[in-house]
């Protein structure tokens, strides 16, 4: 029989253990995504946030509607507030998408073949839809 | 209302779904776009584009605090993404013809139902760890099953991921939901990754916090391109939503599983009630 304190101690040891292992076995992968998430979040309120500096600082009216996908580069190089503006949700909404790229790229370092499969579905559908919506 | 006014209504509203989506898994299209129609007087197509945006910035900065605390199961989130980007298409594309009465009626039954099937279910440290017995035959060839750590007693958990086909059909309609109303669905796939593939409450959330992002890019370029999105609203929604996951996601981490599971509970029993009152045609946008 083992005292009582000896159990525990080995109980706790086999948690942190445990703990460990559950973050290291899958660091890699939910660094990476962590990081695009936060980082596409982080542009895209930056490019907001820079493109109503502009419209205060008199760069032009705050639109009414979102500019094109075409002619959101034109905008861009004559400092337009509508330009920043629709970059940064074009930035937003491409953000998941990334994700899943990048996620697609990391099973496939780690040879997980039914993964890479699953992932690469995804991505066709959205791709799929980001024909539809320039077609 | 002064335009002044009305973006500081929106960025406050967006706050608040921001800190509800994170907590709840949902993306808080289903608060914005009534919010948006409602009480700013915004045409419903504009609300419905503006959303997906919002709903975007939710998922975006939730989904980033809990994949970083490995909370998100993000191989069971890419294998339900398939059916929800699919269906994400479906419902933006093809025009389905259906009754709306009908289509809320099932829906304040089900929702209805499943408010009181999670207020009454218990989730203790039993039921959240590993059921013996044989996984699934996909859940282990895709390796779905996951472990996290649970702030609330300091404990790491293995969890099964039960009939992975069931949650899947049901992730699509969410989908398809998703392209049709330019919501996130979440209230669909929380209950569905919980309630039939019994995943634990939290990582449950989790994971369809990250699904939804995905599901409503899909939806999202579609609306953009058709000029639908307000950029000022969106930028607002945008500055709103994100401040408010950073609350929402901190609430979560530390709350008691019982607690969330009460208060997604009761948003699916005021969720049933509004749309029980659309079937019958009382005016209450949604």
């Amino acid at each position: 029989m083992i005292a009582p304190r000896v159990a525990l101690d080995r109980m706790s040891r086999g948690l942190v253990a445990l703990r460990r292992a559950v973050v290291t076995e899958v660091e890699d992968v939910n660094r990476l995504l962590s990081h695009v998430l936060r980082a596409g979040v982080l542009v895209a309120v930056g490019l907001i946030a820079f493109a109503f500096l502009l419209a205060w600082s008199g760069g032009g009216p705050v639109p009414d509607a979102a500019v094109k996908f075409r002619a959101i580069p034109s905008e861009l190089l004559r400092l337009t507030p509508a330009g920043f503006l629709s970059l940064g949700i074009v930035v937003l909404v491409l953000t998941p998408v990334t994700s899943v790229f990048a996620s697609l790229l990391s099973f496939a370092e780690e040879r997980d073949r039914p993964l890479v499969f699953v992932s690469g579905i995804v991505l066709m559908n959205l791709l799929v839809s980001l024909l539809l919506g320039l077609g | 209302m002064t335009p002044v006014e009305q973006l500081v209504l929106l960025a406050v509203a967006s706050f608040l779904a921001g800190v509800a989506g994170s907590y709840l898994g949902v993306g808080g299209g289903i608060f914005l776009v009534p919010f948006m129609t409602l009480v700013l007087g915004v045409d419903l197509q504009v609300a419905i584009a503006t959303s997906l945006i919002g709903v975007i910035a939710t998922s975006s900065g939730a989904a980033s605090i809990y994949v970083r605390d490995r909370l998100a199961n993000l191989r069971l989130g890419m294998f339900l993404e398939i059916a929800t980007t699919a269906g994400a298409i479906g419902g933006a594309v093809l025009a389905v013809h259906l009754d709306p009465r009908v289509l809320f009626f099932t829906f304040a039954v089900v929702v209805a139902y499943t408010a009181v099937f999670m207020s009454r279910r218990r989730e203790t440290a039993k039921d959240r760890a590993y059921r013996a017995g044989p996984e699934a035959r996909l859940s282990e060839r895709l390796a779905l099953s996951s472990i996290y750590f649970d702030h609330e007693d300091e404990g790491v958990y293995r969890y099964r991921v039960d009939r992975p086909m069931a949650g899947f059909v049901v992730s699509g309609f969410a989908g398809w939901l998703s392209g049709l109303l330019g919501i996130g669905g979440g209230f669909v796939k929380v209950p569905a990754i919980n309630v039939i593939m019994g995943v634990p409450m939290k990582p449950a959330i989790a994971t369809s916090n990250l699904m939804i992002g995905v599901t409503a890019a899909a939806s999202a370029f579609i609306y953009y391109s058709r000029g639908f999105v307000s950029p000022t609203f969106a930028a607002m929604v945008v500055v709103g939503v994100f401040t408010g996951t950073n609350l929402g996601t901190r609430l979560l981490l530390r709350a008691k599983a019982e607690r969330i599971r009460f208060a997604f509970a009761a948003f699916l029993a005021i969720l049933a009630v509004l749309m029980g009152l659309r079937a019958f045609d009382v005016g209450v946008s949604l």
